[in-house]
């Protein structure tokens, strides 16, 4: 053996417990310092034969097999008769335990059915790479789908929106960010108001926008079906597009259908304007960059125009203005004009009006990969557009910076401030370069989101920023500055104040 | 327009429902399924349809409906088939070259060869096990199972379990200390399988004669009920076995040595239950789609898989040492990798999936009997519905978990538990501890690759 050279033994005659009982004991006792084993057997000869084996059975130990014995061997006899102590308290060990049982929260698919039977929508938010196992597993037990998850393959999107079309089910996504379903939201959706009036959507801040400005004309929305970016795309061919109209179609409170996509694949749009064109009711197809045009369907090629047709469809009017009146155009004391996007949409709306214009711009949708990467997206962390928009104020070629704001569910809590600070800061930089910044802007949202629109107006206001009633007003007034013939100081100092 | 009303399941982050009524939110606390292989993950949801539902429950109502009965206790060689002639031994686990064998599997069977007289001594049983003069293969692969080693050869005395025209075998447990399914094979050991051979076979099969068949699944549920879980403790089972058949062994020339035998061991009955859950099991082979388990195995080096969709293939992995309690004077560091054909038990849903059924051994699982609850119903989770027959207190009388699903598997991230008896990994020691292991995760991801390739193949 060891050197070691203290056994103790007690015996603890007519004393019954269980071999894995006392294995465990024996367990426990064998950490004390200065133990270097511990045994603790009922002592029947074969137990008694493995203490022998293991040198630790005292000779002449009288014991039967009804009576328990610990043996310890130590490095002396002080550190065994504290084992051997320590041994003989867990023979008689307290009941320690609460009685609770711990509830294990469901982690799949079918254990958060077998919780709760009447789920009917996944919303699926997991790693790209795992989305289309959620998915499938959701599609095959009858369940709707809002997958925001992205970086999903084309190849996966066809496939999975194939067996959601079999199924008639709504496959939302991937990379799908807002829906509204019989009125609630899912993703970054705003608190609208409930109407008559559905949208269709391939894209998620393209939605929120129309949405928040046919709120503000007194129009409500039915329901928001996002489809994901992609759907209207050749290799997608618009499989939840179609699904999504079926079941707008059969929904009996739904008066118009809006359509709103970033531009489409011309045969895609081509087939779906053919099906727009009989369903029977007023459609407002919202395709960025379009000419537009009223035929069957009244198409728009800027979120404005679609909200505008959408409201006049119901007999009202886009609001004009944000609570402020507009102000003149300014003269700008450099020609750039930079955009700096959360909104994807919002800034695809901003090239096609600056685009119309013939208006030379830099506009960046800053949710894109390229500038997520790692990071949040910046509606969640209005952190990563500051930094843009600080250094623009250093930037002696820039004359008007373009923005927007998203609140909404979803949205940061206060995503006003730290835009606010950044402008602050960026308009101070180029004071002191003897320059002024322009900043313009729209707030998209309604006073019923959580952040409440004329909170987070108020805070952008103070800050300098000039508020339009929406991106496209915003961009038309860019559009203005930036056709101004170019002023000195003191002129453009004067037309702002 | 969504009918049922807008009622959602989120997977992933909270923010995405930071709208919706938290009344109308299920939560998932999801994690990336299949231990992380995506390829898996996606063959896992492609096979997860009404067509494999359906196969696993016609598997588990095949396994379920098996009512095995202890009907005969016969030498191999006149019961098992490919026994009857020529040189072969049977072993636990998936199948495994001679070279490649650990300590205590190849001690057995070294020791199996000298027992029938055709080697000598062990080094001639060694020699002709390496040249093939003596084959091997697994017991899983003659409708046999047996505990560690489980070796069987053809002169041992097996209990032959039976229901509807099929039959399983196993052998007969020797009791603890220097056995040969820990790979001893000593005079003592040779000595102690000439006496099962000669009597206690012999006086076991008499008595089952004059008794009539036992009911083997009525004798495990009963145990269950007396604090056994059917794999590590069987002190109930065979209690039971031995009062049922005591008085008609009792009137037998060496009766009272075949009952003193008995009341030495209290594993006697865990080789009976075993070859009754393998009859149970044996069922559901081959039922095509089916992703149901039909065997769980140790070589001592290898973790075998079978699943029912794939028929009598094994997936294999790598396995090491089950972490446990050791007897006075054993550690982890004298363990031999897991080892041995009695997961059947798991396999059917006794053992670690019935856990809550056996308070004295909760120290494997945390200690209380609320951990051992705790254990049972995460088997639930895996697994396609209570078994009818074991039914157990402490679940409310519900059955314990049976037939495992690999889609399960791979879904939860639940490896089955497994109650396993530890051997020292050199030949001959015998058991040092017990205690639990899990199934590696590789032989689901394995297997629901085999089963993908099976589907699109048809």
């Amino acid at each position: 053996m060891s050197s070691a050279d203290a056994l103790s033994v007690r015996v603890f005659p007519r004393l019954y417990r269980d071999s894995v009982t006392l294995m465990a004991l024996a367990a426990s006792a064998q950490k004390a310092d200065g133990v270097v084993r511990v045994g603790a057997v009922m002592a029947t000869p074969a137990n008694l034969a493995i203490l022998a084996e293991a040198g630790m059975l005292p000779e002449g130990l009288a014991a039967s097999p009804d009576d328990l014995i610990i043996s310890v061997r130590a490095t002396d006899e002080t550190a065994a008769d504290a084992a051997l102590d320590v041994a003989e308290a867990g023979l008689s060990a307290q009941d320690a335990g609460t009685g609770e049982r711990v509830e294990v929260l469901p982690q799949t698919l079918a254990e958060g059915l077998a919780v709760d039977a009447t789920c009917t929508v996944a919303a699926v938010s997991t790693p790209g790479t795992y989305a289309p196992v959620v998915v499938e597993q959701a599609l095959r037990r009858g369940l709707h789908v809002f997958c925001f998850s992205d970086n999903v393959s084309v190849a996966d999107e066809v496939r999975l929106k194939r067996m959601a079309a079999e199924r008639n089910l709504l496959l939302m996504g991937p990379d799908c960010g807002t829906a509204i379903l019989d009125g609630t939201p899912l993703g970054f959706a705003n608190a609208v108001r409930p109407g008559p009036i559905a949208m269709i959507a391939a894209s998620g801040t393209g939605a929120q926008e129309v949405s928040c400005l046919l709120d503000a004309a007194g129009a409500g929305v039915s329901q928001i079906i996002g489809v994901g970016g992609r759907d209207l795309s050749e290799d997608v061919g618009g499989l939840t597009t179609n699904v999504a109209l079926d079941l707008v179609l059969a929904d009996p409170g739904t008066e118009v259908v809006v359509l709103v996509s970033k531009p489409a694949s011309p045969a895609v749009a081509d087939a779906l304007l053919a099906r727009l064109g009989s369903v029977g009711r007023p459609v407002v197809a919202c395709l960025l960059g379009l000419e537009d045009s009223d035929g069957a369907v009244t198409v728009r090629g800027t979120l404005e125009g679609g909200a505008a047709a959408a409201a006049s469809a119901v007999g009202l009017e886009l609001a004009t203005t944000s609570g402020t009146p507009e102000p003149p155009p300014a003269t700008l004391s450099a020609r750039g004009v930079v955009g700096l996007y959360t909104g994807g949409t919002l800034a695809s709306e901003a090239k096609v009006i600056l685009g119309r214009a013939d208006v030379a711009a830099e506009i960046l949708d800053l949710g894109d990969d390229k500038y997520t990467a790692g990071r949040p997206h910046p509606m969640i962390d209005p952190s990563a557009r500051a930094e843009h928009v600080e250094a623009a104020g250093s930037r002696a070629d820039v004359g008007l910076l373009l923005v927007d704001l998203v609140i909404g569910h979803g949205a940061a809590a206060d995503p006003a401030t730290p835009l606010a600070d950044a402008v602050r800061a960026a308009r101070a930089a180029a004071e002191r370069d003897g320059r002024t910044l322009v900043v313009v802007g729209s707030v998209c949202g309604t006073a019923a989101d959580p952040q409440g629109i004329d909170g987070q107006r108020a805070i952008l206001r103070e800050a300098g920023v000039l508020l339009f009633a929406s991106n496209a007003a915003a961009v038309r007034y860019a559009v203005a500055c930036a056709s101004q013939p170019p002023g000195s100081q003191a002129d453009r100092q004067e037309e702002l104040s | 327009m969504i009918a049922g009303g807008v009622r959602v399941l989120n997977v992933g982050l909270p923010l995405i429902v930071d709208g919706v009524d938290p009344d109308a939110v299920v939560q998932l606390d999801w994690r990336p399924p299949a231990f992380g292989d995506a390829d898996a993950a996606r063959l896992m949801a492609s096979l997860d349809t009404e067509r494999t539902a359906e196969a696993n429950d016609r598997a588990v109502t095949a396994m379920h409906a098996v009512r095995p009965q202890l009907t005969s206790i016969r030498p191999a060689r006149e019961v098992v088939p490919g026994l009857a002639e020529g040189r072969l031994l049977l072993h636990a686990g998936p199948p495994i070259e001679v070279e490649r064998m650990c300590g205590p599997m190849l001690g057995a069977l070294m020791g199996a060869a000298v027992f029938e007289g055709w080697a000598a001594d062990g080094d001639q049983a060694r020699a002709l096990l390496e040249s093939g003069e003596i084959a091997v293969a697994p017991c899983h692969h003659h409708q046999a199972v047996g505990p560690m080693a489980g070796v069987v050869a053809p002169s041992m005395p097996v209990v032959v379990v039976e229901d509807g025209g099929r039959q399983a075998f196993a052998s007969l447990n020797e009791g603890l200390g220097k056995v040969l399914r820990f790979g001893a094979y000593d005079d003592e050991v040779i000595t102690r399988l000439r006496w099962m051979r000669e009597v206690l076979g012999p006086v076991l099969d008499a008595a089952l004669r004059r008794s009539g068949p036992i009911d083997i699944t009525s004798l495990v549920a009963q145990a269950l009920m007396m604090g056994d879980e059917g794999h590590n403790r069987n002190v109930a089972a065979t209690s039971l076995f031995a009062r049922r058949l005591g008085p008609a062994i009792a009137v037998e020339e060496s009766g009272t040595e075949v009952l003193g035998f008995l009341a030495g061991n209290d594993h006697f009955m865990l080789n009976v239950s075993m070859a009754a859950a393998k009859l149970a099991t044996d069922a559901a082979v081959g039922i095509a789609d089916s992703t149901v388990v039909t065997a769980m195995s140790r070589n001592g080096v290898e973790f075998g898989l079978r699943v029912a969709g794939t028929g009598e293939q094994w997936f294999t992995a790598p396995v090491g040492p089950a972490d446990g309690l050791f007897f006075p004077g054993y550690s982890i560091e004298d363990a031999n990798p897991d080892l041995g054909d009695s997961a059947i038990t798991e396999t059917l849903g006794v053992g670690g999936f019935a856990m809550a059924a056996s308070p004295a051994i909760t120290q494997f699982v945390g200690g209380t009997p609320d951990d051992a609850l705790a254990t049972t119903r995460s088997m639930r989770r895996i697994t396609v519905r209570p078994h009818p027959a074991y039914s157990i207190p402490s679940l409310n009388f519900t059955g314990t978990p049976s037939g495992i699903d690999v889609l399960k598997v791979l879904d939860t991230g639940v490896l089955p538990v497994i109650n396993t008896g530890i051997a020292h990994r050199l030949a001959g020691i015998g058991q040092i501890g017990a205690g639990i292991v899990t199934a590696p995760p590789e032989v689901f991801q394995q297997a629901v690759r085999g089963l993908a390739d099976r589907r699109s193949t048809v």
